[in-house]
């Protein structure tokens, strides 16, 4: 650790403190436009395809610059992609799994006695 | 056999052991530990994600719980952005305990602390107006037990908060400990796994927010 | 760092009673009773973990026995159909979580770090704490005994009216019998139990694989990891990411048991069905678990008796992380008959089918080994062999459920009960006795009966066919599982009592062995430091081996490293030694948090189950046990690692120990 003298580090750290603020200032700038997106009243498929565009890149822009992944050694990114890609494989899965029809919402609402008002999922 | 003593042990001996991987003990634990939160998070917004799905008008009894009525989205929007500051103010905080820099720390870290304050503030808050509802406006009340959708709801979102609020106590802890003197440079490592704990906590928000909150929206 | 203590002493009982940061006096002078409380050292800590294993697989072993009685004549009344339910559903969960997994984290906390030449692992007092932890847990689970034994004489009556004071749920649970119209107290002692014992595996799997990537000795590449390090490694990732699947199960079913939320409640549009998913997507990597440290003892087993290397030694680790991959990938074969699709059941019946691909990899890998190897029958061998046959049989039944239609006939029959208990019973089990046999030489320096151990060897295995061969049969001949008692005229008179019959001798085989190892440590033959000349770095050390393990860290020059350097020709074949610290080897100082962490986690746990109960003022045992945990954290995070060096005294006896088996000039020099 202390192979670099502190006035390399302070210049590392400095560098990366512009990288910081332009990230943030991009992150803030993301969900900006995912807020804005959900009150368009046009084109509802593609905002979708939108909002998860952004919190993707917003995502990746967390691990590898604020979490330090891309200054990191390669092995501490395989880890978590490894935890991640079981995740996403498991989360997938499960949504294919469950399907609507196997569940009988009228019935469920009658026994309740409530009034249904479907709405597409997108 | 003092000098000896001395002379070898300029600083302690294991502090910055080499490891087989060049990799901090710490640090590795820690993304290990991240990534199997990966999945735990993983299948918490999976069960919301399959409810939602089976129950398009909601859950049985939300055919009277209209979602985007209940939401608050100004109110969440905002502690959404506040979360993404807080994780800027950490990585600085970071860069500054390398540095050394025992003040900008302090700084920094109050800032994160107390956007961290803020968010769980504006859930709490969220929380007990989706409890109460409000009559006045045909908004019924939702909670963890009147259907299905509040259950997952305040389970998934309340699991985040313990996280976030987890974080805030080390935060606090980390604060009061750069007082007692012992907190240097060596300790940045401590700080940095506090912090990629913190920037983990913002990023599982960023997908609840989307997949729990704008999404329905659209 | 100023907590630690930097003269160097001979033994640690010579230390002066140092203060940590907190100004309270560090525990590393301790002997006796307290020593083992506040102990740091991964191979005390495996001991305690082998100790608590050997006497949880006792229990669970009696509550198997007492199964088998009430199942021994038709029309049978023994026991009544609710203790039945608890016995095996405690039957299972002891078995896995108290017996299984603590005596695999034995072997994985004494041996892995000796192998990869560590001094101990990454974080010790996180180790110490996961032990402690996973006391506690097995503590909640088995402690419902006695609050139902107190209902028994009206001394404990929770407020719902129900007796099922032990767990009677099964051991995966299903619900919506778990909710709390259809199950007392039991499921809250489960959850809880189950819950508790996950943080300790889970905190034990980050410390094990930390260790495995970073502590390795300098040399010791991956490739050249022993097979049972590797395994470790590979349960360890398995158990990082099914863990929190069933945390999360777990965490919803205590909602929905403590605060009315409708995860699983089915009036309110909850999908029981649920549960099942969340359970196997752990459980299924769940047995994985429980068979990959058995596939690395035999892996060391093999060759050892063998006298040669393990043949395809990359293909066997290849296989092991593939099969801890598809683990994730195949959990839905538990659920076949509940109605996934067609899609998803071919989806999942394929994959099934495919990763029996990489387990025969590793079968024919073993057999590979013993071709043309010059084999020793030793007894770990002789339980290494019957691992294969017995397990091998176990895959084939295994691979019989993974045809859908076929195992819609299976499900829930004996059938599978046959199945699971050739790999756990029939392969693991005959793994984890071939390990004490072959390491308890090293842990203890003495030698088991092993006159003794031939007749344990074949006791358990004929012992164990005679038991669960026949449950085939009952099986196909469509017997359920989990039936507390049936009726004549269904064919299924014969094989029952032949199954009770077995399972007594496989009780007392198993029994034997258990009281060898006990008279051993007390009064065992003495051996050499490698009494089975065998190939790994533990083998290089005395036994027991000394609190730092290593006087000198080895410098290691291939696979088998331990091996080459005895029987290969040739100045770089032998080990070689980094120059020794001449200011003595740095030391973790002990701790008394550990433990306190643990009381509070059991606290906890009885508290909730007690407010369950609607004992009054449970609810703040909860805060008082939560509390104790978050103080145990912020003292332990506050009293620093520490630690203080020992010389180490030993140094010519190992070095002695080297001679008796092969030269050690280049560790003098
Ligand atoms: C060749 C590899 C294997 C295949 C193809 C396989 C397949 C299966 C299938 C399809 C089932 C579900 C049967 C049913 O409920 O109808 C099953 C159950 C089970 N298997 Fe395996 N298995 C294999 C290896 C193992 C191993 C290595 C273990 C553990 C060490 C194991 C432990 C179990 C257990 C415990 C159950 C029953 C769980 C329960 O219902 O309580 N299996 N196996
Ligand atoms: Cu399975």
């Amino acid at each position: 650790m202390h192979a670099h003298s502190l006035k390399h580090i302070k210049a590392v750290e400095n560098r990366r403190y512009h990288t910081f603020f332009n990230l943030a200032i991009f992150l803030a700038a993301l969900t900006g436009i995912e807020i804005v997106a959900i009150f368009l009243p046009f084109m509802r498929p593609a905002l979708l395809v939108l909002l998860v565009g952004c919190s993707i890149i917003k995502f990746f822009g967390v691990i590898m610059w604020f979490m330090h992944l891309i200054y990191d050694r390669p092995l501490l990114l395989w880890v978590f992609i490894t935890g991640l890609a079981i995740a996403i494989g498991t989360v997938l899965a499960l949504m294919e799994l469950f399907v609507q029809s196997d569940v009988d919402v009228t019935a469920h609402a009658m026994m309740e006695g409530m009034r249904i008002e479907p709405k597409a999922w997108v | 056999m003092e000098t000896t003593a001395s002379l070898s042990l300029p600083e302690p001996a294991h502090a910055h052991a080499h490891t087989s991987s060049g990799i901090e003990n710490k640090k590795l634990i820690m993304w290990l530990f991240l990534a199997s939160d990966c999945m735990f998070f993983g299948t918490l917004i999976t069960t919301h994600l399959i409810y939602r799905k089976l129950y398009p008008s909601g859950a049985t009894e939300e055919g009277i719980l209209n979602i985007t009525q209940t939401f608050n989205i100004e109110l969440t929007s905002f502690s959404t952005f506040i979360l993404l500051m807080s994780s800027f103010l950490m990585a600085i905080a970071v860069s500054a305990m390398h540095k050394g820099e025992l003040k900008s720390f302090r700084r920094n870290v109050l800032g994160v602390i107390f956007f961290g304050f803020i968010f769980l503030g504006c859930q709490v808050f969220e929380f007990t107006e989706f409890v109460h509802g409000n009559p006045e406006l045909g908004v019924p009340p939702m909670t963890l037990s009147n259907s299905v959708f509040g259950s997952t709801f305040f389970v998934l979102t309340g699991t985040h908060g313990t996280h976030v609020a987890i974080g805030v106590l080390w935060l606090i802890g980390l604060f009061f400990y750069s007082f007692s003197g012992r907190m240097t440079r060596d300790s940045a490592l401590d700080v940095e796994i506090c912090g990629l704990y913190w920037h983990f906590v913002d990023i599982v928000w960023i997908i609840i927010f989307t997949v729990v909150y704008l999404v329905e929206y659209l | 760092m100023a907590t630690d203590y930097h003269e160097a002493v001979a033994c640690k009982s010579q230390l002066p009673h140092i203060k940590s940061a907190l100004g309270l006096t560090r525990p590393d002078y301790t002997t006796g009773i307290a020593d083992w409380l506040t102990t740091v050292d991964h191979k005390k800590i495996g001991m305690l973990y082998a100790a608590c294993a050997l006497f949880f697989f006792l229990v669970g072993g009696i509550e198997a026995l007492v199964i088998r009685l009430q199942l021994i004549i038709p029309n049978n009344h023994l026991i009544s159909a609710q203790l039945y339910n608890q016995l095996f559903t405690m039957h299972g969960t002891t078995m896995i979580f108290l017996g299984v997994m603590p005596l695999s984290a034995a072997f994985f906390n004494y041996i892995m770090p000796l192998q990869i030449g560590a001094r101990d692992v990454a974080f010790p007092r996180l180790n110490a704490f996961s032990f402690w932890v996973f006391l506690a847990g097995a503590l909640v689970l088995n402690l419902s005994w006695f609050f139902q034994l107190a209902e028994t004489f009206g001394w404990f009556i929770p407020v719902d009216g129900k007796t099922d004071i032990v767990p009677a749920v099964g051991w995966f649970a299903y619900s919506p019998l778990t909710s709390v119209q259809f199950s007392g107290v039991g499921t809250d002692f489960w959850l809880l139990g189950i819950q508790i014992l996950g943080v300790a595996s889970l905190a034990a799997s980050f410390n094990f694989i930390v260790t495995i990537i970073n502590m390795r000795a300098p040399g010791l590449t991956m490739m050249r990891l022993p097979l049972f390090t590797w395994m470790t490694l590979v349960t360890g990732v398995l158990i990082i990411f099914a863990f929190p699947a069933i945390t999360i199960a777990l965490l919803e079913l205590m909602f929905d048991r403590f605060f009315e939320t409708n995860f699983f409640h089915v009036e309110k549009g909850g999908q029981p069905i649920l549960w099942q998913h969340l359970f196997w997507i752990f459980g299924h990597p769940e047995v994985y678990i429980l068979i990959l440290p058995g596939m690395g003892i035999i892996s060391e087993i093999i060759p050892t008796a063998s006298r040669k290397p393990l043949y395809g030694y990359p293909l066997i680790v290849f296989s092991g992380a593939v099969i801890g991959f598809m683990g994730f990938t195949v959990w839905s074969h538990h659920m076949f008959t509940t109605g996934l699709g067609k899609v998803a059941t071919a989806a999942f019946s394929l994959l099934t089918m495919g990763i029996a691909v990489p387990t025969g990899v590793k079968i024919l890998n073993w057999i590979g080994t013993l071709w043309g190897g010059r084999i020793r029958f030793s007894v770990p061998m002789v339980f290494s062999l019957g691992f294969i046959w017995m397990f091998m049989l176990g895959g084939m039944s295994g691979i019989m459920h993974s045809a859908a239609p076929a195992d819609a006939q299976q499900q829930d029959s004996y059938f599978v009960v046959a199945h699971f208990h050739y790999v756990l019973v029939g392969g693991l089990l005959l793994s984890l006795l071939a390990g004490i046999y072959y390491w308890v030489p090293k842990v203890f320096g003495r030698m088991m009966n092993q006159k003794l151990g031939y007749w344990v060897a074949g006791m358990v295995i004929v012992g164990f066919n005679v038991t669960f061969f026949p449950m085939h049969y009952l099986g196909l001949a469509g017997m359920p599982r989990r039936t507390h008692t049936y009726w004549s005229g269904f064919g299924w008179e014969l094989w029952n009592p032949v199954a009770t019959v077995g399972a007594f001798v496989l009780g007392i085989g198993i029994l034997l062995c258990f009281i060898d190892v006990v008279r051993t440590v007390i009064k065992g033959k003495p051996c050499g430091s490698d009494p089975w000349d065998a190939r790994t770095l533990e083998w290089s050390l005395p036994s027991p081996v000394p609190a730092y393990n290593f006087a000198a860290m080895p410098v290691v020059q291939g696979r088998d490293a331990w091996w080459l350097h005895k029987h290969e020709a040739g100045e770089e074949a032998r080990l070689t030694y980094e120059p020794i610290d001449p200011h003595g080897i740095h030391m973790p100082s002990q701790s008394w948090w550990p433990p306190f962490g643990g009381l509070g986690f059991l606290v906890f746990g009885i508290s909730m189950c007690m407010h369950g109960a609607g004992v009054v003022f449970a609810g703040y045992g909860v805060i008082v046990g939560l509390s104790i945990v978050v103080f145990t954290i912020l003292c332990w995070a506050l009293e620093g690692p520490g630690g203080y060096y020992i010389k180490p005294a030993a140094l010519h006896a190992e070095a002695g120990a080297m001679g008796e088996t092969q030269s050690s000039s280049e560790f003098k020099g």
